[in-house]
């Protein structure tokens, strides 16, 4: 049976969109399925793997155990909000994995940077092992950690320079 | 190293990097076709059953309910994504006897994902529970029950296996162990790993007319294909497979079954549809490594030369592996006969069939099974003799002119004996290389003393060495198309699952043909684009994917050259290409653009096929190319609590040449994390007497985070580039050979730092406790 659908409004990487959603719709789902953000992975479905990392509010939450209809009114950043959206320019934090490889098969990348994101934006100057506590809900089944640190620690130093 | 290079061996940025990290690569699990169904399946809660009645009534009367398929209305075929043709297979796509605990029933399509779920619970079933059995060796005793009835037995069986035992000798192993100071035996044993692929097993089929289109995530488009085109009755022309980006596989990515009944219900339904795994799905119904128990037998020299190995690998078989004796014949066997000058060898492999998933593939295929028990045997035969375990090593291992299989495959023999190829040579480089890297002489203090002893924290290190082959033997054919703007079109089979082919073959075509990496658009894996090829696994992708796309570039190269010869009035061989020019090499302003000469030259093309077998060119004969490789580990255990924490790995490796040495080093982390989880953390629990698998999900089957990983510094590879002869540019596979090596040392670091052996499983703080506890 189809259950009853509730319009929302959503505010994703400064956009608005109106949606109607189930009260039961993970965000993960209405995401990827109703506003065709793919970039956001499920992996396990159940906040075991940190793949549908999104921020909220700039927070990383699971959008898989999130439901969409507590998201209204809230900020929502995807991995397709993270570049510049005006001149397309990459997140310095992009700009690390491209440059030194931070994906292989590049599913739990999204996860990633947006977890990388949040941990940059709160502690500019992170060690390694922040780095490392930040990331350990985010897990990389192709082994990819020890290049993803670096990619992170290089992006915080760029981000540093810029500013 | 790669001075002489412009593009190869450089340090480049990923070619899919850009579109992976903006999440603009679609997998196939992100694609959405107007007017799709969802498709769910059915399981068995039973390991061994007969259906006796299927009532799909109910489900089909729910409304959203498109279509509902049982063993009644789906053809009797069987449906493996894996052709080998003297494979015995026992099940049906959908059948009426289930062989293990969640095989698929019955599949539905409806208009939600809700609605599909809804409808499996109105199916009615009627069982008939028989007998099932599970350990390998139980099923092994006369009287077990048979997984196969119409068998007769539960040993697989293979052209030259005898009575369900599957042997390779050479030498005269009784001579060798009557020639040895010492014998050491033992028997050990290595765990099943499920290959947890990121993204759960994800198909969308459509059909346009006649024509089925399917996207999927696969290691073998081409397979598939196949496999698609016979059971259902159509002609090749009639698929077409698309897995352009693929999700990591480790060796699991081979959906057969669900593609076809996805295709079927697209057929009948006349809409797309997409089925889509759960997590737990995926854990349940997809093949997995096998577990293997080896009882090893070595006699060595006082000297430290070994005299003989006798290995008996029995292996868990699952229902019916696609694979079937693969796995011991094509690469457990290579270890079990080839990784040390053994002089005399011995091998007997029994496969065993039981109530379960498939075993098969997984990062290794063999090597690392045999490797974790035959390099915990061999340290025991260092210490036996008092000898510095790297230096046993050196002493010891596989050297070019041993006696070696000409060509792997011992299963369908006859096997023909040549020697090892001159490319295992780099052995003894990569062993010394590791040991100085990991200061092995300043940390190893002779047997019995650990590095390091505080308080109950005791630390240890231990080294261990590995071989996989690069299975080039295998066809593959790739086309390079030269547009009329000077950029290139690559076409190949091969899809990129995060390894870095897309990468490797830009890499390739842009340095034969003078270009730069962003003038080259490798399309990969569309079965209706790309020519035939076998796809990516068995670390083929080098040698037999990117060899066979830069023989066709060479050959587009050729016909460049000779239509700017006759524009420029000279021979061809004065001709240089670079800079996206052609151009006199003595005279570099007289030249033209690739540009120009492709628009004269319309349409620059070449399909290249991939050169095999190789030969070694001393004895004339045929060699499979093997990738070696020397892994080093740091250790500490906590005597308390049998906590263990990997400190360090250092591992070298022969890749032939790196072509890009980055993407190489992530693959070789890959399979240094791969087999820390495997033997560390991974534990598939399967109940004993249902043979259902308690904790199909990520939390309680753990796979190594970044936390149980060493620090960036404490984990370091080293590439050691003995160009290979027949390798593009020198390189060849080796995105599975650290998988043979993490696991061992590991396990030789815990003894030299707690002083007992664990010749079990898994290295788990319960198993060392264990340890500790009976020693």
């Amino acid at each position: 049976m189809l259950s009853k659908q509730i319009p929302i409004t959503l505010t994703v990487n400064g956009e608005e969109y109106e949606v109607k959603v189930c009260p039961t719709d993970s965000l993960a789902d209405v995401l990827r399925e109703r506003l065709g953000l793919t970039g956001t992975k499920i992996m396990c479905n159940q906040g075991e793997c940190g793949a549908c990392t999104v921020l909220i509010n700039g927070k990383p939450m699971l959008s898989c155990l999130t439901l969409a209809i507590e998201c209204e009114g809230k900020d929502i950043l995807t991995v397709e909000g993270l570049a510049d959206a005006q001149t397309g320019k990459l997140h310095p934090i992009q700009k690390a994995f491209v440059e030194r490889s931070g994906m292989q098969c590049g599913f739990c990348t999204s996860g990633m940077l947006l977890t990388a994101k949040a941990l940059l934006d709160e502690n500019p100057n992170p060690t390694e092992d922040e780095v490392r506590e930040a990331l350990a809900g985010n897990l990389c089944r192709c082994g990819n950690y020890k290049r993803i640190t670096e990619c992170i620690l290089a992006a915080a130093e760029m981000m540093r320079e810029e500013e | 190293m790669s001075e002489e290079f412009r593009v190869v061996g450089k340090r480049l940025p990923r070619a899919d990097a850009v579109a992976k990290v903006k999440g603009e690569v679609n997998f196939a699990s992100d694609i959405q076709l107007p007017r799709m169904l969802h498709a769910k399946f059915l399981r068995s809660p039973y390991a061994h059953a007969r259906i006796i009645s299927i009532d799909t009534t109910k489900a089909e009367a729910l409304p959203g309910v498109k279509a509902v398929l049982t063993h009644k209305n789906v053809p009797k075929v069987h449906a493996y994504a894996v052709s080998i043709p003297s494979h015995q297979r026992f099940e049906y796509l959908l059948d009426e006897t289930v062989h293990y605990a969640g095989e698929e029933v019955a599949a539905v399509a409806a208009v939600t994902k809700e609605i599909a779920e809804e409808a499996l619970e109105l199916i009615e079933l009627e069982y008939e529970v028989l007998p099932a059995v599970f350990d390998k060796e139980e099923a092994m005793k006369p009287g077990a029950p048979l997984v196969h009835p119409e068998l007769g037995t539960n040993l697989a069986q293979c052209p030259r296996s005898v009575n369900g035992m599957l042997p390779l000798e050479y030498g005269d192993v009784e001579k060798g162990f009557a020639d040895a100071d010492y014998i050491i035996e033992g028997i050990y044993e290595s765990p099943l790993q499920h290959n947890v692929s990121p993204e759960p097993r994800p198909v969308v089929c459509q059909w346009v007319g006649n024509e089925l289109v399917c996207w999927t995530s696969t290691q073998i488009p081409q397979a598939i294909r196949d496999e698609l085109a016979k059971c259902l009755g159509i002609p090749l022309s009639s698929v077409r497979v698309i897995a352009t980006y693929s999700v990591g596989g480790y060796g699991g990515k081979q959906p057969g079954k669900i593609v076809v009944l996805t295709a079927l219900l697209a057929k009948k339904t006349g809409r797309p549809v997409k089925a889509v795994f759960t997590r737990a799905e995926d854990f349940i119904a997809t093949h997995r490594r096998i577990d293997a128990k080896v009882y090893a037998r070595v006699g060595v020299k006082k000297d430290g030369k070994i005299t003989a190995l006798y290995t008996r690998m029995i292996s868990n078989y699952g229902r019916d592996s696609a694979f079937g004796y693969n796995i011991p014949a094509n690469s457990a066997v290579t270890t079990c006969s080839m990784l040390y000058q053994y002089q005399n060898s011995k091998f007997e492999g029994y496969h065993v069939i039981t109530n379960i998933e498939d075993h098969g593939a997984m990062n290794g295929f063999g090597d690392p099974e045999a490797g974790f028990c035959i390099e915990r045997v061999m340290d025991e035969a260092a210490e036996r003799i008092g000898m510095d375990p790297v230096e046993f090593r050196l002493k010891n291992c596989a050297r070019y002119g041993d006696k070696g299989m000409e060509l792997v495959g011992v299963a369908f023999g006859p096997v023909e004996w040549g020697v090892v190829g001159p490319d295992i040579d780099s052995f003894p480089e990569c062993i010394r290389r590791v040991a100085e890297k990991a200061r092995w002489e300043e940390k190893w203090k002779g047997w019995g003393v650990p590095i390091e002893v505080r308080g109950v924290k005791r630390r240890g290190i231990g080294i261990a060495i590995g071989m996989h082959h690069c299975l080039s033997r295998t066809p593959d054919s790739a086309t390079v198309k030269m547009n009329q703007d000077g950029t290139a079109d690559v076409f190949s089979s091969d899809p990129e699952i995060g390894q870095g082919i897309r990468t490797a073959m830009g890499q390739v075509v842009a340095e034969v043909l003078g270009l730069e990496c962003e003038d080259i658009n490798v399309l990969l894996a569309d079965t209706s684009v790309a020519p035939y090829g076998y796809g990516v696994f068995a670390s083929r992708g080098t040698l037999a994917g990117t060899g066979t796309v830069y023989r066709a570039a060479l050959d587009v190269k050729r016909q460049l050259l000779e239509i700017a010869a006759g524009r420029l009035e000279v021979e061809p061989e004065v001709l240089e290409m670079r800079e996206r020019r052609i151009y006199v090499k003595e005279y570099p302003q007289k030249g033209i653009s690739i540009a120009e000469a492709c628009l004269a030259g319309f349409q620059i093309t070449s399909t290249a096929r991939a050169p095999y077998p190789w030969v070694d060119e001393r004895t004339g004969k045929k060699v499979s190319p093997v990738s070696v490789v020397a892994t080093i580990a740091e250790v500490e255990v906590d005597t308390e609590t049998g906590e263990l924490t990997v400190l360090k790995l250092t591992s070298a490796h022969d890749c032939g040449r790196a072509i890009n040495p980055t993407v190489v080093e992530n693959q070789i982390d890959m399979s240094l994390t791969l087999a820390n989880g495997w033997v560390r953390t991974e534990e598939l629990i399967i109940d004993k007497s249902t043979g259902v698998i308690i904790n199909p999900n990520m939390l309680d089957y753990k796979i190594m985070t970044i936390l149980d990983m060493p620090k960036m510094q404490d984990m370091q590879e080293i590439l050691v580039e003995f160009p290979n002869p027949w390798g593009p540019f020198g390189a060849k596979g080796m995105s599975e050979t650290a998988m043979t090596t993490a696991a061992p040392a590991i396990a030789n670091a815990i003894y030299n730092a707690i002083g007992v052996r664990i010749r079990g499983d898994h290295l788990t703080p319960a198993r060392i406790l264990e340890a500790l506890g009976e020693s």
